[in-house]
């Protein structure tokens, strides 16, 4: 594999976190413009973990994951009593806010006889844990796609729990979901501080990804992006913001068809994909559609099997 | 003191520019009860139309005028048809990455248009700052004083004395009981939304014929700013708009005087969440065209 097709893969795999970030919320019937404050929030923890207390990396990307977590319920507590464009708006002028601060943030610590850590608007630089220890791009690619499969594993169990069933709920109907005896603020709770530890981790590897973060990196354009995956992709499913990025990093930026009307193309993608399809290509629907089908092509060979082995009895 | 008075009076200047592009915001809600996001770039697609022209014919700062005016109530009507016209009535959020979407594509298209970050758009007065007492006025924010001012005379007045304004308050109202007793609602929203972007397009024209320049940024910067100015006074509120704006520009020149553009810039989103999580109806809650409960119930 040539570096740049890993370097675009691990990319992927990295937004897909602030992508399901943002589908977790959208479940539960919430838009947020801010998803990216807590991969900030996680790249910049996680970074601090391995770059200045020299922790290893297992540990200081669950850091990341716990600081997007704990800062996500509180903000989740402060915003409860909005919904819709009020707690969008909310979630924006949280995450601008975290950006300005982390660009007013200087704290700088000597390892190994040079300074390293925050440096306001210059960024955080040096967070080396992958050189310094000699993991390759590939490893660390194929390690983000390992964890990102965990994930998807964790939400397709998830989907058939009475959880999954109460946070859909929630999103569909939250007064209809209360009488049900859901306990729908709880709920957007537990989710949106699910959703920052999402955004949290994918913060930590992609500072240890790039090496280098500023809170230029952290703007509207990344929340709002990853908003859009989920819708693109489709929320029937967690494998539908993925589909989004693919769509968006492998389709659109890297390939170099479109190059210089990248977002032209997106935007009207987006704009016309809510018109068609409001839930994105891959709604409950579809994937409804497509579990059955699935289900009928094993229930198929299967009776042919059985069939075949009573013949040859 | 003098510094502050001096900062407050350059606040009231800058909150009026910044009152006139709430004005657009508020009408596009107040009728739509959606938020427009791409309402800056909107804007901005004027303001690149105009600058072109400025670049390329040498035009004088009135006729660019005209055509940051005309590009932006056109851009919106763009708008209007992809992300609003489609969504049916309650389709709030829909609307609202929509109108998203659009934004990036006309942010691409302006650069595409104008690729360089920095450029010069045509100023309105060079004349020397008035001196009255210990205080300093820029005749060019004189100016925009006193435009906005007019424009929101106008607005007012053509909202409660005029055919069209009786179809827009009736709209806002009751829409269907406004289609029942024939009002042409669709066109009436049309129309609304056009007028909204005009008025954002006038904002956008002070504001960069002020300094003199324009950058990629402008309509991010536009939205954003037209938001919080909304926000703090309540959605969906003219009176409201006018009040945000002017308190965002005394407040932001203030915290830029006293603590420099980032913490200015931190306050001023401080500002809007906190004013979103304690007083969610705005500062002037409760006196919005329409019904003001119902926006948010229905919000």
């Amino acid at each position: 594999m040539n570096d740049y097709l890993v370097g675009v893969l691990a990319n992927i795999g990295i937004i897909s976190f602030v992508a399901l970030s943002a589908y977790v919320l959208l479940l539960a019937g919430e838009v947020s413009f801010g998803q990216q404050a807590f991969f900030a929030l996680g790249a910049y923890a996680a970074g601090m973990g391995t770059a200045m207390l020299r922790w290893p990396l297992a540990p200081a990307l669950l850091l990341g994951a716990l600081v997007g977590a704990l800062t996500a319920a509180l903000v989740g507590r402060a915003t409860l009593r909005l919904t819709g464009l009020y707690f969008a708006m909310a979630t924006l002028a949280f995450a601008e806010m975290v950006r300005i601060l982390f660009e007013l943030f200087t704290f700088q610590v000597e390892v190994a006889g040079g300074l390293v850590g925050p440096r306001g608007t210059d960024g955080f630089g040096d967070i080396r844990y992958l050189f310094e220890n000699e993991i390759t791009p590939a490893q660390y690619m194929a390690g983000i796609w390992v964890l990102l499969a965990v994930t998807l594993a964790s939400f397709a169990a998830f989907d058939r729990s009475r959880y999954g069933r109460a946070l859909r709920q929630a999103g569909a109907d939250p007064l209809l979901a209360e009488l049900q005896g859901v306990a729908v603020v709880r709920v957007r709770l537990v989710a949106a501080a699910a959703a920052g530890a999402l955004a949290g981790l994918g913060g930590g590897l992609y500072a240890h990804l790039l090496t280098y973060v500023e809170p230029g990196n952290f703007n509207i354009m990344l929340g709002v992006h990853s908003l859009a995956y989920g819708l693109i992709g489709g929320l029937g499913t967690a494998l539908g913001p993925v589909l989004g990025v693919l769509i968006d990093i492998g389709l659109l930026e890297s390939s170099r068809l479109f190059a210089g009307y990248r977002m032209i193309v997106f935007g009207g993608l987006v704009a016309v994909l809510l018109i068609v399809r409001p839930r994105g290509l891959l709604d409950e629907r579809a994937v409804h559609r497509l579990a059955g089908f699935c289900k009928g092509l094993l229930d198929a060979v299967a009776a042919r099997r059985l069939d075949r082995s009573l013949r040859r009895r | 003191m003098i510094d502050i008075v001096q900062n407050s009076i350059d606040g009231v200047m800058v909150g009026s520019a910044y009152a006139l592009l709430a004005l657009g915001f508020t009408l596009i809600f107040g009728t739509m009860r959606r938020l427009n996001l791409a309402y800056g770039p909107t804007i901005m697609a004027g303001a690149y139309l105009g600058t072109y022209a400025f670049a390329q014919l040498g035009l004088g700062a009135l006729p660019v005028a005209l055509i940051v005016v005309a590009g932006a109530a056109l851009a919106g009507l763009y708008v209007e048809r992809l992300c609003f016209r489609p969504f049916g009535e309650g389709a709030a959020v829909a609307s609202m990455i929509s109108s998203f979407a659009v934004w990036m594509q006309i942010e691409e298209a302006a650069t595409l248009l104008l690729p360089r970050h920095l450029n010069a758009f045509p100023r309105l007065a060079a004349a020397a700052p008035i001196e009255v007492g210990p205080f300093f006025f820029r005749p060019e924010h004189l100016l925009m004083l006193v435009v906005a001012g007019l424009a929101a005379a106008c607005v007012y007045w053509a909202l409660h004395h005029t055919r069209f304004g009786l179809g827009v308050r009736s709209v806002i109202d009751q829409r269907r009981a406004a289609a029942l007793v024939g009002v042409p609602v669709t066109r009436t929203l049309t129309l609304a939304f056009v007028l909204a972007s005009a008025i954002g397009g006038l904002a956008g024209f002070l504001i960069a014929a002020s300094e003199a320049q324009i950058t990629p940024m402008f309509g991010m910067w536009a939205t954003t700013k037209g938001l919080i100015a909304m926000m703090l006074g309540g959605l969906g509120s003219v009176p409201g708009a006018l009040v945000g704006g002017l308190a965002l520009g005394i407040i932001e020149a203030n915290a830029q005087w006293l603590f420099g553009p980032q913490v200015r810039d931190l306050l001023a989103w401080g500002l809007l969440f906190a004013v979103l999580a304690f007083w969610p109806g705005g500062l002037m809650a409760g006196r919005r065209v329409g019904e003001a409960a119902a926006v948010q119930r229905r919000v």
